[in-house]
């Protein structure tokens, strides 16, 4: 299946830009979320959980999620992921807004390493 | 199958000059035999060793894993197959456990690991690991480790730790044993026709670095949902690869101990008949997920089940896995209780879970992640505050001028277990 | 420390004068307990003491809620107490209604803490127990020693304003904010018996109840629209210039009903939204953003539908009781259904 890497993270962009669909935006983790909604409401179809990883949302700046290239029809089950997601993603607070560099650095990877399981998981490799 | 489990009684540990040993409920541990030990990896640079008693004025943070030490002294198999151990098939035979005593590996893989054990002060009644008497293992890697070389390198070093202290009980007569025998599938249906039959289905965490689990050393995301032998379970076959969000994800202790097998043991044979264990995982790709818990509904209701205990671990990703195989295994006419934590907000007035359905009707609750706790200064710190002080613990001003750190009960080790291994709750 | 001054509201049943040939009697402020108030003031010892109370007929309450709310608002406060206790009240509907309305004002107008007890199938539990605490008592005043051995230790609580613990533990009806709590048992051990519990059809109590779906079939396909009369209804809150009807901006008590005969357009001059829920400016700036009464329009002159329906109800969703909604819902669905609306487009936010 063709996708697109949805993703705020540019350590993703750098690692698959070569090699995949990538749209990459320098904005926030819940803007990324409410992209991917809109994605979703025009019949993009959601691959990977918007929640995925244990870092709590707002404590990681960063967020990657994986949608189908093609719109088709609306799936209601993935719009009910995606506005939870976001309800859930509402409820922390941001919690390091001067982060060091390092740690920046270290959140972009998670990211990353979970993305590319899901990536991994699309392309059977 | 039979497991009998020769649990030494550890009541202390001290350190010693002469070779480790235990004797008498006290556990000598020599530090430069437990250094050497570590430090045949090339990827770690500095080690040091502490002891951390109940009761003590101690902090460890970051936490990365919590080790049961074991020892196989008859039977297949060794601790930990797939990585000390060969694969052979563990779970059968005698195994001997140093029961009190943990080890807590710590050292800082990426800038924002939470993890905090407090050995007293309002803070350790949130960590079922402020129970046991810990050996303290902190690690520092060799300069440019990547991370996941680094995750790798503590989690090894923290098993093979533990097996040189389990090894130190081989040849001691236990103080108790616990037998558990656990039949096949027929014997267990002819045994108790007139109980009702149940598995229990545990979910792994599976999602990347700092969010994996290992079942026989495979990764729990490249594998389908299948069916292990609870005992197989208690002897080590399954270990932890993840410290994020670590209120909620099972070190390899509670894997080891998992309090769902041992309770499903108790009731066994008296108000229910224990069937078998379905372990799944919690991927992040969508399609795994239907498929996974398909198979979680396929293989309970193979296993001929009445009711099934599900067990969560972790936040968010993991809610929507919890409510596929709720959904699916009720719709199978398969009764269901499930096992989570809440994020409902500092105030507690948010909604909980990320996910949720009406077919989840009977829920029990490990506590509210959100919860706010101010914890006191300790004297002792194992490991590296600062985390706590600028990063784990939230904003800024979150420690004040007498050393009061004010974080989420999210921060601490096991406060919200989602297999029911500790006893907080919300209502 | 001087002792917390409390003052207890109850009916004309509890207050010994009659049954329901006295419920309109008009509020009335004593000195002192009278009738459940002497054992309340024997649990609470030297910590505290009701010093007045108010007496207050159910009908009369039931029937002029603001003006007589407003006059026991007036006697408790001529008393200044530290608290303000209402009922138990048991299973009676009009009195449990009466104590969670009266405990609920109390607590806004004076801002004090107060508590009231009712048996949990009371209307006025579900009316107000995400307000105010309610503790659950037995369904009838046989419960009374029971009622005051759980209720009074909480309003010393809520006096002192020490912290408040979870539901199952103080005895109050779970009012949908979370409360961490030690339990004596693992959760494990928890989940095993409440398994073998649903197994056996025996009761069990889930800790974390699910949020009420209350999911609704969608009716078949309306299949001739182009002859159907479609009405336009919405929780947006749009409303004629000015908000006459003064629906409020959140928790909304009441609904809506505007004619738009001959109105081809929500202008801006016409037009706003009454809803504090959302960014109000897109709305304000043309509210067929909202209700589109233009494309509407549009449908009915190009034949697609058969006309659009001459009025259109409306309320704003922020906060509201389903409750609320659901009354109001049945009350304008049955208009429509009069006037021959054959399909209804609801609108959100």
């Amino acid at each position: 299946m063709e996708f697109i890497v949805v993703t705020n993270n540019p350590l993703v962009k750098e690692k698959y830009e070569n090699e995949l669909n990538v749209d990459y935006a320098d904005i926030s983790f819940r803007d990324v979320l409410c992209k991917v909604r809109d994605m979703i409401h025009k019949g993009h179809r959601l691959l990977t959980h918007p929640l995925s990883g244990s870092v709590k949302p707002h404590e990681t700046p960063y967020k990657s999620i994986l949608v189908s290239k093609q719109a088709t029809q609306m799936d209601l089950g993935e719009v009910s992921i995606i506005e939870n997601s976001i309800i859930t993603a509402d409820k922390f607070a941001e919690k390091f807004p001067n982060m060091p560099q390092s740690v920046k650095e270290d959140f972009q990877l998670i990211d990353c390493t979970l993305i590319t399981s899901g990536i991994d998981a699309v392309l059977r490799r | 199958m039979k497991l009998e489990l020769g649990n030494i009684i550890i009541n202390d540990i001290q350190f010693t000059n002469e070779g480790s040993k235990v004797e008498n409920g006290v556990l000598y541990v020599n530090q430069e035999e437990i250094k050497e030990l570590v430090l045949e990896d090339s990827n770690i640079d500095t080690c040091e060793v502490f002891i951390a008693r109940p009761g003590e004025s101690v902090r460890i943070t970051p936490v990365k894993d919590v080790i049961e030490p074991r020892v196989k002294v008859e039977g297949p198999g060794g601790m930990f197959p797939g990585w000390i151990a060969k694969v052979d098939t563990v779970g059968s035979g005698k195994t001997n456990v140093l029961k009190g005593a943990a080890v807590v590996t710590t050292g800082k893989i990426v800038g924002f690991q939470e993890g905090i054990i407090d050995m007293s002060g309002p803070g350790a009644d949130y960590t079922p690991f402020s129970k046991t008497y810990n050996l303290v293992v902190k690690m520092e890697p060799v300069e440019g480790l990547k991370q996941h070389e680094h995750e790798y390198a503590l989690r090894i070093a923290g098993f093979k730790v533990a097996c040189f202290l389990g090894a130190l009980g081989k040849n001691l007569t236990p103080d108790e044993v616990e037998t558990f025998e656990f039949d096949n599938l027929v014997e267990s249906a002819r045994k108790y026709p007139e109980l009702p039959r149940v598995a229990y289905v545990q979910m792994l965490q599976s999602q990347g670095l700092l969010h994996d689990t290992y079942v026989y050393g495979v990764d729990a995301k490249r594998t389908l949902t299948t069916i292990i032998n609870p005992l197989e379970t208690m002897d080590g076959a399954i270990v932890s690869g993840n410290c994020v969000s670590s209120c909620d994800k099972n070190p390899t202790y509670v894997h080891q101990n998992n309090r769902v097998i041992r309770e499903l043991f108790k009731a066994h044979g008296k108000t229910l008949n224990f069937m078998g264990m379905i372990i799944t995982n919690e991927n992040v790709y969508l399609a795994d997920k239907e498929r996974s818990s398909n198979w979680s509904a396929k293989l309970a209701e193979y296993l001929g089940c009445d009711g099934v205990i599900i067990s969560q671990e972790g936040f968010g990703n993991p809610d929507t896995d919890l409510i596929m195989n709720t959904k699916k295994i009720e719709a199978k006419g398969i009764k269901t209780v499930i096992i989570t934590d809440e994020y409902a907000g500092r105030d507690g007035k948010s909604q909980s879970l990320a996910d949720a359905d009406a077919s989840a009707n009977a829920v029990v609750t490990g506590g509210n992640a959100n919860q706010v706790i101010v914890l006191p200064p300790m004297e002792t710190v194992y490991g590296h505050l600062h985390f706590v002080d600028t990063i784990a613990g939230g904003s800024a001003n979150n420690i004040d001028a007498h050393g009061n750190i004010t974080v989420e009960i999210q921060a601490i080790t096991g406060a919200t277990n989602e297999t029911g291994f500790h006893n907080l709750s919300a209502r | 420390m001087s002792k917390i001054k409390i003052v207890q509201y109850i009916n004309q049943f509890f207050a010994q004068i009659g049954g329901e040939e006295k419920a309109d009697i008009k509020p009335e402020l004593r000195e002192g307990v009278v009738g459940p108030g002497l054992a309340f003031n024997q649990a609470f010892g030297d910590e505290a003491e009701i010093v007045a109370t108010v007496i207050c007929g159910d009908s009369y309450f039931g029937e002029n809620i603001e003006k007589a709310s407003a006059e026991v608002i007036e006697m408790v406060k001529s008393v200044n107490p530290d608290m303000f206790i209402a009922g138990p009240a048991f299973n009676a509907g009009r009195y449990g209604v009466a104590c969670g309305t009266i405990s609920k004002a109390v607590k806004d107008a004076l801002n004090i803490p107060v508590l009231t007890g009712m048996y949990v199938e009371n209307p006025g539990a579900d009316m107000f127990k995400k307000d105010i605490y309610i503790v659950s008592t037995k369904n009838s005043a046989a419960g009374m020693r029971d009622a005051i051995k759980k209720m009074a230790p909480l309003a010393l609580k809520l006096a002192k304003g020490e912290p408040i613990g979870a539901s199952c533990v103080e005895g109050y009806m779970p009012n949908g904010v979370r409360v961490n709590l030690f339990e004596k048992e693992c959760g494990a051990a928890r989940a095993v018996k409440m398994l073998v519990a649903k197994l056996n059809n025996k009761p069990f109590e889930t800790e974390f109840p699910m949020p009420d779906f209350d999911r609704v079939d969608p009716n078949p396909a309306v299949k001739d629209m182009a002859h159907a009369t479609v009405a336009l209804c919405t929780s947006g809150g749009i409303v004629p210039h000015g908000n006459p009807d003064r629906i409020e901006s959140s928790s909304a008590s009441k609904y809506g009903e505007y004619d738009i005969t001959g109105v081809e357009d929500l202008d801006a001059a016409g037009w706003e939204t009454a809803h504090g829920g959302y960014d109000p400016v897109y709305a304000n700036e043309d509210a067929d953003r909202v209700l589109p009464v233009d494309v509407m329009r549009e449908f009915e002159k190009a034949g697609k539908i058969g006309k659009l329906y001459n009025k259109f109800y409306t309320t704003v969703g922020n906060g509201t009781a389903v409750l609320s909604s659901k009354k109001f819902a049945e009350e304008y669905a049955a208009k429509m259904k009069a006037d021959g609306v054959d399909c209804v487009i609801m609108t959100s936010t």
